[in-house]
């Protein structure tokens, strides 16, 4: 994983998880809440994503999510994880475009 | 019910016992949903029932014991795709099939409806005695000693549920073949066993300490000819010394080719012998009648070879030389002349390797209810073989694979592509491997071009775990990270079988593109300066690797 | 702490148990009667000694490190060792079949711990497929 401490200026800190109950990838708001699109995930500086991991990480169970971790992800609507796994989460499978998170043209904006 | 040709037919106790197994997992899904049960807790429980936490969600990893399926089970299988996933599985290269898209709150009464057809997903993962492997072509090959299928099942029944081995020091993988082809890969399992008629029963030659993954290791013999009344106290012997002296503190140093290696192969077999010495041999014997008592519940199917079936099969090939091509690759020789065995391949170029449509069940248990005695069986190499086809209806069955776009003529060939998840689907994976797999396919998808290059494996793995047999294939491709960014290792020369071997690294790692670049320039360097008759791997042992690693690296 | 008993032998009540190690037997064997084995312990080791023993105690440092489902087996199947064999650490309810048998006969809890989910997991499999040394 990319050094949180090394983001350029167009990079941000995402937060995301598991959910429990169906194992689908969620990815934190500015409320605290957890959502199934990227394009919902609070794009966050590297020291107020310190502050955001551990309270998620405190709230998980009781919200139903499991490991909790920070993301890399260029700035953007919505924004673009830096690595091809995550990119992956962020989007889906790329051999299954009909699985895909997000509609084709928003993803490759 | 009529009894299943080639498996195992359940009575009521194999039934009652999966019910319990399954409330038990459903309990045990309530006290993780609950809390009870922390996730560290909670992982090894549901990896036992076959259920991985993965990319996108939870995946259910079905066992198919030796790799046999019934058309009844298969429409099952169908059913879950449908009704609980995205109307798709994937064949795995250990003989079973994964659901990517399940949920766990659907688990159990994904199982249970399993069950319904006696199937389940026990021991399909976690550090236990994985589900046993065998040969695609068992009880039909023409060249086969004895079917090793009524054992593979006493060796099922044996590993579940273990008291003792259900927390080893990490997974635990047995192969068992009656050719002496050595068609599972005995050498690269943990346990491998070769078993062979004598006058007084069956013996088995046993390998141990084989593997791929991150340290491969082509296995050892550990003995010569275990008789049929030892074999599950050998097996038991081994598997105490494991649990007791493999490796606990670290992940990449458990299994159990590591203690082989570790202490040396003669000491190892001395500790086995050391433990046989102190068991009650009577008590673990496997008894005749036992084995008859299984054998009875495996239905034998009944041939009945017409007359002019050859002269049929003949005119058939003649007619239609697409079909001929078919028959060049896909089939192989049947004990019964009247008869052969064909490999349905799942690898139509461009395609994922391995992944069949719910459609693509449904039609494939009617073809095989139609022609095969409703036996499938899923190989080690993601294909699908129906072991006994009577010669005269080949053609009204590669038509009927030609429906579900199933009739790729590759088997054998660089078509025949293997490749894990990799990055799209697993947690675990450094690069992509499906992409890779179908560029490849593509790029060697003309028939005639494969039936030119001829016998080639190409094995792709996402990750030095190598799902993908990376190590075992003519030519591997590893996906690594580096920096962030996908790259692939190529291997070349190495090979499964009695002569096992483990592929070379060829260079530094490529991009996607320039592997599938370098790939084409070494099979067009093949094609160009082979001997006559001489296959691409006979090629790359004669020459070595290094006029490969010149063509594959001149434009980098 | 308190005791879960899987087998219904008669045991050792918690609080009279005070087990020495393998070093600590070997050093002063005359009184002991109850023994702690670490989980690199072989159960061969305390074959000089069973016959004063009463009581072995074996270790899960975690509940996946089964090495004492091995020891547990080779002292009633080798050692012929018919003593009670109590099991600590970390241990999750459904280990208690596999535990009972492998020939131990009891666990230790915590007090606050639920016993419920052991009772339920010990009767829950009517079916095995293996013999055992306790079946
Ligand atoms: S080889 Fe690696 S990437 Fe591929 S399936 Fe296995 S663990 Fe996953």
């Amino acid at each position: 994983m990319k050094r949180l401490s090394h983001l350029s200026p167009n990079e941000c800190v995402l937060l995301t998880a598991a959910r429990l109950l169906d194992g689908r990838i969620v990815w934190r708001g500015r409320d605290g809440q957890w959502f199934d699109h990227v394009a919902q995930a609070a794009c966050l500086t590297a020291e107020e994503s310190e502050a955001a991991l551990e309270e998620a990480s405190t709230q998980a169970a009781r919200q139903g999510v499991m490991g909790v971790y920070p993301v890399v992800a260029r700035k953007g609507e919505p924004p673009q994880p830096v690595s091809m796994k995550e990119h992956i989460r962020a989007f889906g499978p790329t051999v299954h475009p009909e699985f895909s998170y997000v509609p084709q043209s928003e993803a490759s904006s | 019910m009529k009894q299943p040709v080639g498996h195992y037919a359940y009575e009521s106790r194999d039934r009652e016992f999966l019910q319990e197994r399954i409330a038990e997992f459903e309990d045990q899904v309530k006290r993780r949903l609950s809390g009870a049960l922390s996730e560290e807790e909670f992982k090894p429980l549901r990896l036992m029932n076959g259920i991985y936490l993965q990319v996108h969600a939870y995946m259910l990893r079905v066992a198919i014991p030796y790799g046999i399926l019934d058309s009844r089970q298969l429409r099952k299988l169908a059913h879950v795709a449908r009704r609980y996933d995205r109307g798709y599985g994937h064949f795995t290269t250990r003989q079973n099939i994964q659901f990517n898209w399940i949920s766990l709150e659907d688990a159990p009464a994904i199982l249970r409806d399993l069950a319904e057809a006696d199937m389940h997903a026990i021991q399909t993962s976690g550090n236990c005695i994985r589900n046993i492997t065998s040969d695609e072509y068992a009880g039909a090959a023409r060249d086969e000693l004895m079917d090793p299928r009524v054992h593979a099942e006493i060796l099922r029944q044996w590993s579940t549920l273990h008291p003792e081995f259900t927390f080893l020091p990490r997974k635990f993988k047995i192969a068992i073949s009656g050719s002496p082809e050595d068609r599972v890969a005995a050498r690269f399992h943990d346990i491998g066993l070769l078993a062979r008629p004598s006058e007084n029963g069956p013996l088995f030659r046993v390998f141990v300490g084989g593997g791929l993954g991150r340290t491969p290791v082509v296995g050892q013999e550990l003995f010569d000819s275990v008789p049929e009344a030892e074999l599950l106290a050998t097996l038991e012997a081994t598997l105490r010394v494991y649990n007791a002296y493999g490796r606990r503190d670290n992940l990449y140093r458990a299994r159990i080719k590591i203690l082989v290696q570790t202490i040396g192969i003669e000491p190892f077999r001395e500790a086995v012998k050391a433990e046989l010495a102190k068991m009650d041999l009577s008590h673990y014997r496997l008894t005749p009648e036992r084995v008859a008592a299984i054998r009875a519940r495996f239905a034998a199917p009944e041939l009945h070879a017409v007359d002019d079936a050859d002269a049929v099969l003949a005119q058939h090939q003649k007619e239609d030389p697409a079909f001929a091509r078919w028959m060049q690759s896909n089939t192989h020789p049947h004990f019964d002349e009247g008869y052969s065995i064909a490999t349905v391949s799942l690898k139509t170029p461009g395609d994922i390797p391995g992944d069949v449509t719910a459609e693509q069940m449904d039609g494939l248990a009617d073809i095989a209810e139609r022609f095969a005695f409703s036996e499938l069986r899923v190989t080690h190499l993601q294909n699908i073989v129906l072991g006994h086809v009577r010669k005269d209806q080949l053609y009204a069955l590669w038509q009927g694979l030609k429906e579900l776009n199933l009739a790729a003529p590759n088997i054998g060939l660089a078509g025949d592509i293997v490749s894990c998840p990799g990055l799209d689907y697993c947690t675990l994976a450094n690069a992509r491997s499906l992409p890779l797999a179908r560029k490849l396919g593509a790029r060697f998808g003309d028939a005639r071009l494969q039936e030119e290059i001829g016998a080639l494996s190409i094995n792709i793995s996402g990750c030095i775990n190598a799902c993908g047999h990376h190590h075992a294939g003519h030519i591997g491709i590893l996906g690594v990270d580096k920096r962030g960014s996908e790259f692939y290792q190529i291997l070349l020369g190495g090979q499964a079988g009695d002569r096992a071997s483990i592929g070379a690294i060829l260079g530094p790692a490529l991009s996607e593109d320039d592997a599938v670049a370098a790939i084409a320039r070494m099979i067009d360097h093949y094609l160009a300066h082979r001997n006559e008759q001489e296959s691409f791997l006979e090629m790359v042992t004669r020459l070595g690797k290094a006029p490969f690693k010149e063509v594959a690296y001149e434009t980098v | 702490m308190k005791l879960f008993n899987l087998s219904q032998q008669h045991i050792i009540p918690a609080e009279e148990a005070d087990p020495v190690s393998l070093a600590e037997l070997k050093e002063h064997p005359e009184a002991a009667y109850a023994v702690a084995l670490e989980p690199d312990e072989s159960a061969e080791a305390l074959r000089p000694f069973l016959a004063q023993i009463t009581l072995v105690v074996l270790h899960f440092p975690i509940f996946r490190d089964g090495r004492a489902f091995t020891q547990a087996r080779s002292l009633r199947e080798y050692e012929d060792y018919k003593g009670e064999i109590r099991v600590t650490g970390h241990v999750l309810p459904d280990q208690a079949a596999f535990l009972r048998r492998c020939g131990v006969d009891t666990v230790v809890l915590p007090d606050d711990d639920d016993q419920t989910e052991w009772e339920a997991q010990l009767k829950r499999f009517t079916i095995t497929y293996q013999q055992s040394i306790a079946s």
